[in-house]
């Protein structure tokens, strides 16, 4: 075996070499973000011996820089150009460097609500993911990866106006936890935490890895599912990225993808693996969110923490509405414009919010492989919860108008400037359409999802590939429907689980 | 590394005139965006898959020729002049049919990307993120080291809560360091030949924090009243 180890303990990063890579493990998992990192440190503690497989490159904190192309390229996949086709086209955004997505994520940690947990337990066969049988895992996730309460005064002025807007109108809100050990406010989490404040899996699932025996292998992209004997026994792929051409092979009594809900369809797709019920790569729901901006007359942006709050006073209708605070070229592009008229209003970036309408979504796309391995990536907004957008902009308007913003900028075409209190019920009336409006997520889910009964899910409650014993799925696609919250904790905690009941049947085959 | 991606011949220029209208302009704001913003954009794409530059390049030359399309008359986009440029992308930008709106905010979205993460764009607008992230950095050192229990309480507190920033202040830390700096620098033409912060610099040490008195628990005081007693005795 050629490789590199880094200062970071049992980091490998491939070197060029004669012939095939070939390595040996218990489990091999592919993928280091929320769901492969949980899954892979939970086998190891178990016992067994993990590689975890990375596509992407290793890049700590101190490789954060402050030039945004510059690490979009770097941690994200396709530099951050991904999109769904739909009604819409939908931009999202998918981590591809060792921690995955939980680098680049905005770090809110909720649990799975309950009204969630009690479908997928009766609907769904899922008896495990009941409140009260998650809710031990929860507290782990929870406790691994630092979920907490930002510092007091650390939150930010954007914060600040929303929490303002909010209390004047009554409305509910919802202090975020994140995982974050004193974050400072730096307002770059998309690219990077530069203080090393946000608690990715670089610093909490991983080391826990390491400390088992595990270990991370980057730029390995995998693209075969080998099989033999009627049993999924490792996977090959190539080395990418290096300037060097290599394949690689690693055996293994069973393996884990975790490439999250857009990818591990993909691979499975790919690879010929679908289940008698179809279910691979459908149910793709993605949480459909939208920004608006509005411009106030006092100082409110650049500086403070991404998100401390959450509006919660219409989740029952589905509708969550938080502040969300981004760096000076993401403000940019929140606006339909460019060149001198975009530049006027830039120089006003200071006094201009921003926040969003998250939407619990309804509509089940899906992730296809076409011919020669093409991947066709499609979701439609349904017009049901594109009345509640329009709802939600309305809401989101009233709070900024309460909290004193002079002008508020939607994410309708046809209507992308709100000058008063008195152009909302206009908005709500124009009803603006679907292929009029500018979404945005980074909350893909369900495209693997697991169910009791083998003829509607694609996974077993253990996370098992239907019909395809020793290949596993712990991410994301996992999941099997819309949560309405931030989804890295259900994630986390879904990884644990199937982690925890794997290691434990290998561990009895071992035995016996 | 991904291949390196660059604009070729002709798709150059049309990508050149692309930018130069879209990039940023203020009165008063002298560097020439459009080379520098245009070799970002191409560092860019060079991260994305050989079907998505193909994409690009081709909606370049879609644009390229559209004119007779949208009835902005026979001349190719690149060979009219800014203003026009302007108009006719703006057109598109706001056609009822939203494919051609999307293109064209695929470009925008590029370009804006590039355009306002440059230094001096930043710098120009007030949001210099380098010295703002170097300032989150040494605060966050600070807090770090408040945390450890050698020196302070086992639990974790705010900065604001021990009174040594207020909460208001706490988003202004280094403000008065950055103003000071920022008058330094101006006067200093040395300081102007290089005025971008290196993008990742070390986390500077931490200011000591100020001392504050802090109320021993039951356990400490019995271990440190014994001890002094034993001294006591042994003297």
């Amino acid at each position: 075996m050629v490789m590199h180890r880094t200062d970071a303990p049992r980091l490998i990063i491939p070197e060029a070499g004669p012939g095939e890579w070939v390595l040996d493990c218990d489990v091999v998992v592919v993928g280091s973000g929320a769901g492969g990192a949980a899954a892979a440190a939970t086998l190891a503690e178990s016992g067994l011996e993990v590689l975890c497989l990375e596509e992407g490159g290793y890049h700590p904190t101190a490789e954060y820089s402050a030039d945004i192309a510059q690490m979009l390229g770097r941690i994200l996949r396709n530099g951050g150009a991904t999109a769904i086709m739909g009604r819409a086209p939908v931009p999202y955004l998918e981590g591809r460097c060792v921690g995955g997505s939980t680098v680049v994520n905005g770090g809110m940690c909720w649990r799975t609500p309950e009204r969630v947990l009690d479908v997928w337990s009766r609907a769904y066969g899922l008896e495990a993911f009941s409140a009260r049988r998650l809710e031990p895992l929860f507290e782990e996730v929870e406790r691994t990866i630092n979920a907490r309460y930002q510092d007091p005064g650390s939150e930010g002025p954007n914060n600040d106006a929303f929490k303002l807007g909010a209390d004047r109108l009554g409305w509910r809100l919802s202090k975020n936890r994140r995982n974050q050990v004193h974050c400072v406010g730096s307002n770059d989490c998309v690219t990077g935490c530069p203080t090393g404040a946000k608690q990715s899996t670089l610093t909490t699932w991983l080391p826990r890895l390491y400390a088992n025996g595990g270990a991370v292998v980057t730029h390995c992209k995998v693209e075969r599912i080998l099989r033999s004997g009627g049993r999924v026994v490792g996977v090959s792929g190539r080395v990418v990225d290096q300037g060097f051409e290599r394949r690689f092979s690693v055996r293994a009594r069973a393996v884990v993808i975790s490439g999250g809900a857009v990818q591990t369809p993909i691979l499975l797709l790919r690879n010929g693996i679908q289940v008698r019920s179809g279910a691979v790569g459908r149910n793709f729901t993605i949480h459909p969110n939208v920004k608006m901006a509005a411009l106030f007359d006092h100082p409110v942006a650049v500086r403070g923490a991404h998100q401390a709050w959450q509006c919660i006073e219409f989740e029952h209708e589905g509708i969550l509405m938080a502040p969300g605070l981004i760096p000076l070229a993401f403000q940019s592009v929140a606006f339909n414009d460019f060149g001198p008229r975009l530049a006027q209003r830039m120089r006003d970036h200071e006094y201009i919010a921003t926040g969003g309408i998250l939407v619990d979504d309804h509509a089940a796309g899906r992730v296809q492989v076409m011919p020669f391995g093409i991947p066709l990536i499609r979701y439609d907004v349904t017009d049901e919860d594109q009345r509640r957008f329009v709802l939600g902009a309305s809401y989101l308007a009233t709070l900024f108008f309460e909290a004193g913003a002079r002008e508020v900028y939607t994410p309708f075409h046809h209507f992308p400037r709100l000058r008063s209190p008195d152009d909302i019920p206009r908005l709500k009336a124009a009803m603006p359409k679907v292929q009029d409006t500018e979404y945005f997520t980074a909350h893909l889910m369900g495209t693997c999802r697991m169910h009791a009964d083998h003829r509607q899910g694609a996974l077993s409650p253990d996370g098992q590939v239907w019909d395809h014993p020793g290949l596993y799925v712990a991410d994301a696609a996992s999941m099997p429907g819309t949560i309405g919250v931030n989804p890295q904790v259900t994630i986390m905690a879904i990884a644990r689980h199937i982690g925890l009941r794997l290691g434990e049947r290998l561990r009895r085959r071992a035995a016996a | 590394m991904q291949s390196a991606f660059e604009f070729r011949g002709y798709t150059r220029v049309i990508a050149r005139a692309l930018v130069e209208t879209m990039v940023p302009r203020w009165p008063g704001f002298e560097p020439e965006l459009t080379e520098p913003v245009l070799q970002r954009l191409e560092a860019t794409l060079s991260a994305q898959p050989r079907a998505v530059q193909t994409l690009i390049v081709a909606g370049l030359w879609g644009l390229e020729v559209s004119g007779p399309v949208f009835g902005h008359g026979l001349g190719r986009l690149s060979a009219v002049d800014r203003d026009e440029r302007d108009r006719r992308l703006t057109a598109i930008a706001h056609s009822s049919v939203p494919t051609f709106r999307q293109g064209i905010l695929l470009y925008q979205t590029l370009v804006n990307l590039c355009a306002y993460s440059m230094p001096e764009v930043e710098r120009f607008l007030g949001a210099n993120r380098r010295e703002w992230r170097n300032d989150r950095q040494r605060l966050r050192a600070l807090l770090v080291q408040l945390d450890d229990p050698a020196r302070t309480p086992g639990t974790p507190e705010a900065l604001g809560s021990h009174g040594v920033l207020t909460p208001a202040a706490y988003i202004e830390f280094g403000a008065a360091e950055r103003v000071a700096e920022a008058v330094a620098s101006s006067a200093s033409p040395a300081a102007d030949a290089n005025p971008v912060t290196p993008a990742v610099s070390p986390v500077a040490p931490a200011r000591p924090r100020p001392a504050r008195p802090r109320r021993r628990t039951a356990t400490e005081r019995t271990a440190t009243d014994r001890t002094a007693s034993d001294r006591t005795e042994r003297s």
